[in-house]
């Protein structure tokens, strides 16, 4: 079937997009309200950000003096790479249009496409500060990179196929390989660098109000009115979209099949807010506990994620019980 | 006849099971030098009574063939001179306040254990066996090294136990791998690591695995035999163990490991072919006389000198069992047998010298042979035997190593050799001569020299002459020896 | 049991004792690191045990309980005995190579391991024997945490270690070496470490502490 007539798999893609735009502020405020709760204060309400957002994008226009088109386009670049996520990523329904791009490669690229955009902006602004969060953002870039590709691709040999919807109803079907050591150790590898991806805890601490300790927010500093307002909600889905990831790698129940009716694109998007949901919470209960890194132990949580995926990729391999 | 077998092992034990009862005392340590004369003894016996055969004992566990009775040999020469010279080297520490009443029990104990572990690695059939008496020579021996407690002993005790255990758990390693090759060459579990099953099992062993094993064995048992790269610990363990325990350690602790190569060759060179061990014994024995050579050179401690003049002989052990020829392997055999016999006269000379002079610098130490006959010259004979001059017998066993690395081939290795050994020469009659010759430096405390130590110096001496001007019923045992080794040429 | 539940344990009981290697190299608490390693000796039993339920073999069985004992419970005591009660005692001190780069030596380490064994896999291509790259990597990472670490206790990890690994290997490609071997090497290594922690403690007295920075004055 065509792209063009492929009506159920479009409407899941549209929905997949429609839904993360819609639901990245809501994640985020689920999580600070999570957080806020466990802390013992009230908390500003679930939808926070959304009310962020509005306030933000009524605002002028203002862009720092020295700026090139750079700072200008990086907003629209990471919103752009992390929506084609959005549409790429199994996330409510297994067949999509784009599922021949739909390769672990092609995601992880675009994934670095936004981080390098954003990376540059910072640059751009010609601050310290901008320029110091940048160094350290492409610090971790350079180790979490390889290993969201080994992870993932330690996930991809039982199934014998780089798709990531391949993946997915591989482990669907044999749901006995998720205790195998390959899948625990790329979980583990998996949550360690989305943690780092996303600049949340122990990593980057988002509420910090101190220059110095920052990586993902110094650059964005210069950042004001809509642009910022479109730079906070791509963080946003980008959080949602490696959420939604993990949760249907490792949970991949509910994802409606290739053609799906319209009753399973409705259960597959109930079933990806509900996931999305808990693990948003997990995490943001997590963070209660756990202290900010000092910068320079970074590298070796990520390096210590990358063995642990290299491990997981060996234990898939050889591993392997001969069929 | 099997009695005879675990007598060398026996005897010692007993002695220590003695020592670690009554303690330190006369009767304990003559005990312990009767113990290691019997180690002699049986040796002697089964010689004559052997011939070119191979007897087992004790379910296949034990073996005596021609190469495990030199071996014992050499062991019960070394020891009993060294057990002689401990009698009067500890009473005179006690008396001097260098060690106590509970140092020298452990002592008492320590020793014949270490004889006994060395006595059961040559006469065990099985190579796990084999290991096992190894490490315990190494477990035995890191409370002697350490006997004196102080911090340069500490730092050798650890060095030595570190890196001999990670030495000795390689070659255990390539003991499984050789272990899983054999039983998948046909051998039952049970004796898959007998020798003679392994030599007849030896054309089916998977070559890949066995050049596995084989060079974790040559990196572990080298480890033991202070072969490069696991040598560092040599000169420490060496110069600060008590003198006794130094020629012991010296003497034969480092020919039994290289036994243990021997045994391994043998059954290796059958499996893959004899180039894989030659290259690896070629580049190990050429670089540890290289290494040694150049650390003799800067030498200004006269035991550590000693310590490196063991490892350069050992490399060129190396270098002969390479050859592998029926000559190489008889040499080797010779080589072995008066290297430990020297080596102890010069390692209980510089226990009276360091027990003297309270330091073992060289350049404290003037004039020897003026102040004390009989140090000075049991010296001078030991370290012309070391530097291989005629009538002594490593002479002819470094002019029998020279023939044998022509005869196969090897020239290159030869000239090198030859050229690191002249290196070495040149160090040791430079220090030598510093230390014997001319007048002593005014002041110089006396050298008193215990009786036991005397005597053991004497029979050390004449053994030495002996073994210089013939070599007599040995020869057969060396040439059998030879011949068991796969040396047909 | 079952060729499946066989597979999957012994593949878990490798995993685990690999990945117990990893966080050795990781961790710098000395507290930690020989907790760790009595976590890698119940990881290491597990492999006999199995194996002797799997072919019904009761002495295997047998075997692996010495082990547990030996390695999970006794050794790794004798060694914490051995850590200091100063605080500054009780923490690596600056390793030689950062974690960082020890982490991505580690990961190098396991891939040679899985170069290297490969004779033995093609020689017997069961599924214990599928498992030897993990107990080779662990030799690997154990002589490398031999070399690179500061303090006598961590080298002692690293010994014993190495001497889990090789026991492993032993397990998984033979189901064990003869009895009277299993006895010997046991009872060597606990000499061996007997000898170590009394060092250590010999060391502290004399040296005033386990820094071996501090052996220095053999040289040459």
């Amino acid at each position: 079937m065509s792209a063009a007539t492929d009506l159920p798999g479009l409407t899941a893609t549209a929905l997949q997009v429609v839904a993360v735009v819609a639901g990245a502020p809501f994640v985020v405020g689920g999580m600070r309200q999570v957080r806020a709760r466990l802390e013992g204060r009230a908390g500003g309400g679930v939808g926070q950000p959304w009310r962020d957002l509005r306030k933000q994008l009524r605002k002028q226009q203002i862009t720092p003096a020295g700026t090139t088109v750079v700072f200008g386009f990086a907003p629209a670049v990471v919103a752009g790479t992390t929506l084609l996520i959005a549409a790429i990523l199994p996330l409510i329904a297994l067949g999509s249009p784009l599922d021949s791009a739909a390769d672990l490669f092609g995601v992880v690229g675009l994934l670095f496409l936004g981080t390098v955009a954003l990376t540059l902006a910072g640059l751009d602004t010609g601050t310290a500060f901008g320029g110091m969060g940048s160094s350290r953002e492409i610090t971790i870039a350079a180790l979490v990179e390889p290993t969201i590709l080994l992870a993932v691709f330690a996930l991809s040999v039982p199934g014998h196929s780089a798709n990531l919807a391949a993946i997915v109803s591989a482990t669907a079907d044999h749901p006995g390989q998720l205790v195998s050591p390959g899948s625990l150790l790329a979980f583990v590898a998996l949550a360690i660098v989305i943690i780092a991806e996303t600049g949340r805890l122990p990593v980057d601490n988002p509420s910090t109000h101190l220059e110095l300790t920052m990586i993902h927010e110094a650059m964005i500093l210069e950042y004001a009115g809509p642009k910022l307002a479109l730079v906070e909600w791509a963080s946003g889905m980008r959080l949602t979209v490696l959420l939604g990831l993990v949760a249907n790698l490792f949970l991949p129940w509910g994802v409606a099949g290739a053609h799906p009716s319209v009753l399973a694109v409705l259960i597959g998007l109930v079933a990806i807010s509900a996931k999305v949901a808990v693990l948003a919470g997990v995490l943001a209960t997590g963070e209660v506990f756990i202290a900010k890194l000092r910068y320079f132990r970074i590298p070796e949580l990520l390096a210590g994620s990358f063995l642990l995926a290299l491990l997981a990729v060996t234990a898939s391999y050889f591993f392997a019980t001969p069929t | 006849m099997s009695f005879l077998l675990v007598l060398p092992i026996l005897a010692p034990l007993t002695a220590a099971a003695l020592a670690a009862v009554l303690g330190w005392r006369p009767l304990t340590a003559s005990v312990t030098v009767v113990a290691a004369l019997c180690v002699l003894v049986t040796g002697v016996i089964l010689g004559f009574t052997n011939g070119s055969g191979v007897r087992f004992a004790i379910a296949n566990l034990f073996r005596t063939d021609a190469l495990s009775i030199t071996m014992l040999i050499v062991i019960g020469t070394v020891g009993t001179l060294a057990t002689w010279a401990s009698v009067g080297y500890i009473d005179a520490e006690l008396t001097h306040g260098h060690t106590d009443a509970k140092g020298a029990n452990l002592y008492g104990v320590l020793v014949p254990v270490f004889l006994a572990a060395m006595a059961s690695a040559v006469l065990a059939n099985n190579i796990g066996v084999m290991w096992v008496a190894i490490e315990a020579t190494t477990v035995a021996t890191a409370f002697l090294v350490g006997h004196r407690r102080t911090r340069a002993a500490l730092e050798a005790t650890w060095k030595y136990v570190v890196i001999c255990s990670v030495g000795i758990a390689l070659a255990f390693l390539g003991t499984v791998l050789l272990y899983f090759a054999s039983l998948h060459a046909g051998a039952t579990s049970g004796d898959a690591l007998n020798i003679d099953v392994l030599l007849a099992h030896a054309s089916r062993l998977d070559p890949a695995v066995t050049s596995l094993a084989a060079g974790l064995l040559l990196l572990g048992y080298g480890a033991k035999a202070g072969l490069v790269p696991f040598h560092t610990w040599l000169a420490d363990a060496h110069s600060q163990a008590p003198a006794p325990v130094s020629a012991l350690m010296s003497g034969v602790l480092l020919s039994v490991a290289f036994y243990a190569l021997l045994r391994v060759k043998s059954v290796v060179d059958l499996a893959v072919g004899t180039g894989f061990l030659r290259t690896g014994l070629i580049i190990v024995g050429l670089l540890t006389l290289l290494i040694a050579a150049s650390l003799l050179v800067v030498q200004t401690d006269f035991k550590r000198m000693l310590a490196y003049s063991s490892m350069e002989n050992m490399g060129l052990v190396a270098v002969a069992a390479a050859a592998g020829t029926k000559l190489a392997i008889a040499a080797l055999l010779l080589h072995v047998l008066a290297h430990g016999i020297a080596k102890t006269l010069v390692f209980l000379g510089s226990g009276q010298l360091q027990a003297a002079h309270g330091s073992t610098r060289i350049s404290d130490v003037t004039g020897v042979l003026a102040r004390s006959r009989m140090v000075g010259v049991t010296f001078l004979v030991g370290l012309a035997v070391l530097l291989g001059l005629p009538p002594f017998a490593m002479f002819a066993s470094e002019l029998s190593i020279s023939r044998a690395l022509a005869d196969a081939h090897l020239g290159w290795v030869l000239g090198a050799a030859l050229l690191l050994v002249v290196v070495a020469f040149a160090a040791l009659v430079r220090n030598g001569s510093r230390m014997l010759l001319g007048p002593p430096t005014p002041g110089s405390p006396a050298i008193a020299v215990p009786r036991s130590v005397a005597a053991a110096l004497v029979a050390g001496v004449v053994l030495s002459l002996l073994l210089g001007l013939t070599v007599g019923p040995m020869l057969e045992l060396f040439q059998t020896a030879a011949t068991m080794l796969g040396g047909t040429r | 049991m079952t060729q499946a539940t066989y597979n999957g344990v012994l593949n878990l009981a490798a995993g685990a004792f690999l990945l117990a290697a990893v966080l050795i190299v990781w961790r710098r608490e000395l507290r930690s690191i020989v907790v760790l390693l009595a976590w890698q000796g119940l990881a290491l039993a597990a492999i006999p045990v199995t194996e002797g339920i799997y072919h019904d073999d009761a002495a295997l069985i047998i075997v692996g309980v010495v082990v547990l004992v030996l390695r999970a419970v006794i050794l790794p005591l004798l060694l914490v005995r051995a850590v200091g009660t100063e605080p500054h005692e009780r923490r690596e001190s600056t390793p030689l190579v950062n974690t960082t780069t020890s982490l991505l030596i580690t990961a190098a380490l396991t891939v040679l391991a899985y170069a290297v064994t490969r004779p033995i896999i093609a020689l017997d291509p069961s599924p214990a024997t599928r498992a030897v790259p993990a107990a080779f990597a662990v030799i690997l990472i154990a002589v490398f945490v031999m070399v690179s670490r500061r303090r006598a206790l961590s080298q002692a990890v690293g010994f014993m270690m190495l001497d889990n690994g090789i026991a492993a290997t032993a397990f998984l490609i033979t189901a064990g070496v003869p009895l009277i071997v299993e006895l010997g090497a046991s009872l060597d290594v606990t000499f061996a470490v007997l000898v170590l922690g009394l060092l250590t403690g010999y060391m502290r007295a004399t040296f005033g502490g386990t820094d071996l920075d501090q052996l220095r004055e053999l040289r040459g």
